[in-house]
């Protein structure tokens, strides 16, 4: 990558090179899933690290509640990575959800602020019934 | 951000290993893969290589002329790690000194907060170190949870490690820091 392609990533602007738009997200939770299942397979030190970050990091712990929280996303017309940043860090406030994800308002995208507390909303929800 | 990446890679086995045959074989070229990606560690676009989720298929091998090791192409599904400038990530503080603080983020040792990019907080050094917010009374101490944004990201090429500079500049950011008072 150049210099000048370095420059131009934002996140934010959800500009992080076709290679990360088109690959597939996954959320800290979903990540901790799989990393346990694998436990046996691998100690090394990233492994490892990974492991325990994630664990913490989780909002979701349930395997039944991690995969609710990826179908209800699905269905908002995000980007991988968008996705994801919702799913690990939660928001509470559609303000605060614009703040973590600044590109789920631009872009052309039909994301209304009583959308966004929607989504909000269904995600605590099954925070609490988890 | 975690990613699920798809690798095409060349698996080597050695002459030697060759006698095995059917699944014997399989299973060392998975042990062989194994061993290659835990030794890679890093590359520059896809992050850290965390995991080998699945071995989805092992194409047919060629025989190398002068040793005669067989190569054998393999595809398989994976789980990086990366940072992405402007991403809003949570990391965990293990150091704290007087112009900074470093924090830990997944396989990523060494976020740096800087104390420039986190002007409402001052250093402490009462019997633990720490960053305190005197406005809101909100501390950054050692094992806290902080939430940053990225502000850039390096790689080294010979250590094959990151480190990412992070921020604490914007809406909603450090919020989960409040309230953690040790």
């Amino acid at each position: 990558m150049s210099a000048a392609g370095e420059e131009e990533e934002n996140a934010a602007d959800l500009k992080i090179g076709d290679e990360f738009l088109k690959a597939k997200c996954l959320m800290n939770c979903e990540v901790s899933l799989i990393l346990e299942r694998k436990y046996d397979q691998l100690q090394q030190i990233v492994f490892e690290k990974s492991l325990q970050y994630v664990k913490r990091f989780s909002r979701y712990k349930n395997p039944d509640a991690v995969r609710q929280v990826r179908e209800l996303l699905s269905g908002y017309q995000l980007a991988e990575f968008e996705l994801c940043v919702l799913g690990n860090l939660c928001p509470e406030t559609v303000e605060e959800a614009i703040a973590m994800v600044p590109s789920i308002k631009s872009r052309g995208r039909v994301h209304d602020d009583e959308a966004i507390e929607k989504m909000l909303n269904d995600m605590s929800l099954i925070k609490k019934f988890e | 951000m975690y990613l699920k990446v798809k690798l095409n890679w060349n698996v080597v086995i050695p002459a030697r290993n060759l006698d095995l045959n059917g699944l014997m074989l399989q299973k060392a070229i998975l042990v062989r893969l194994l061993d290659t990606f835990a030794a890679k560690k890093a590359t520059k676009d896809l992050g850290y290589l965390v995991a080998i989720t699945t071995l989805d298929k092992i194409g047919e091998g060629k025989v190398r002329e002068h040793s005669g090791d067989v190569l054998f192409p393999v595809e398989f599904t994976c789980l990086s790690f990366k940072v992405f400038r402007g991403e809003v990530i949570e990391g965990v503080v293990h150091k704290i000194l007087k112009h900074g603080i470093f924090m830990r983020c997944g396989p990523i040792e060494y976020l740096y907060l800087s104390n420039k990019k986190m002007s409402d907080y001052q250093y402490h050094s009462l019997e633990n170190p720490c960053f305190l917010n005197e406005q809101t009374g909100s501390r950054i101490v050692k094992d806290a949870s902080v939430r940053c944004i990225v502000i850039g990201v390096k790689y080294m090429e010979a250590q094959k490690e990151f480190q990412a500079v992070v921020g604490l500049e914007g809406d909603y950011l450090v919020y989960k820091v409040v309230g953690i008072l040790l």
